[in-house]
C-alpha cells in the first residue's frame, strides 16, 4: 500500500529502529511498510496515525478511492 | 526464516535458543543411531518405540518454538513466517507424495519417512530468502 511513512519519519529525524519502538513493531516491519511489502492491519495503521498525529488517509493512499 | 542480523529481536534470540535446544537432542540421537551400535539391542523390541518417541518429541518442541516466535512477533514477521511455512510444507508434501507414488508405481528406491523433517527444514531454508513480503 502506497504511503508517506518514510517521508514523515525522515522529517522527524527518526531512524527505522526508533519508529519501530514507537509503534511496538520490529525494524523489519518498518522497512516492509516503507517499501510497500506489508499492508498494515487497521490497528497498526491507527497506531501509525497516532504516532505522527495525522489522519490515516494522510499517511496511506486509499487504493479503493 | 527471517534474517537474524543487526535487527535481531529478543523474540528471535529466544527462538534460536529454543530451536537449538530441541534440534540438538534430535540430531544427537539420529547421529548415535546411524554411527554407533548403541541402539541395536532395541531392534524389534517394544523399547524401540520409546526410542522413536524420544527422537520425535523434539519435533513437537520445534513447532512450539515456531508458534512462540509467531506469538511474540509483530504482524509483519508473523505474516511472512506463515507464508514461508506454508510454502515449505507444501513443497515437502508435494515431494513426499511424488516420491511415494514413485515408489509404488515407478520402482523408486524406498525413502525413510523420518527424512521428511530434514526435508521440510531444507525446503524452509530454500524458500525463506524469496518470501519477504506479507502479501
Amino acid at each position: 500500500m502506497k504511503n508517506r511513512l518514510k517521508l514523515l519519519r525522515v522529517e522527524r529525524g527518526w531512524t527505522q529502529e526508533q519508529l519501530g519502538q514507537a509503534l511496538g513493531v520490529s525494524r523489519q516491519a518498518v522497512i516492509a511498510l516503507e517499501t510497500e511489502r506489508h499492508d498494515p492491519s487497521l490497528d497498526l495503521a491507527y497506531r501509525i496515525a497516532a504516532v505522527f498525529d495525522r489522519p490515516v488517509e494522510e499517511i496511506f493512499e486509499n487504493p479503493h478511492a | 526464516m527471517l534474517s537474524f542480523g543487526k535487527s535481531t529481536t529478543p523474540a528471535h534470540r529466544r527462538y534460536v535458543i529454543r530451536i537449538m535446544a530441541f534440534t540438538l537432542p534430535y540430531v544427537a540421537i539420529c547421529v548415535a543411531m546411524m554411527t554407533t551400535d548403541a541402539f541395536d539391542d532395541l531392534m524389534g523390541k517394544p523399547a524401540a518405540w520409546l526410542l522413536a518417541a524420544a527422537v520425535s518429541a523434539p519435533v513437537i518442541g520445534q513447532i512450539w518454538a515456531v508458534l512462540s516466535l509467531m506469538r511474540e512477533s509483530d504482524e509483519f514477521v508473523r505474516g511472512v513466517m506463515a507464508k514461508q511455512f506454508i510454502v515449505a510444507a507444501g513443497l515437502t508434501l508435494a515431494i513426499a507424495t511424488f516420491w511415494g507414488f514413485g515408489e509404488s508405481f515407478a520402482g523408486a528406491p524406498h525413502m525413510q519417512t523420518w527424512l521428511v523433517l530434514p526435508l521440510f527444514w531444507g525446503m524452509l531454508g530454500i524458500v525463506a530468502p524469496f518470501i519477504r513480503s506479507s502479501r
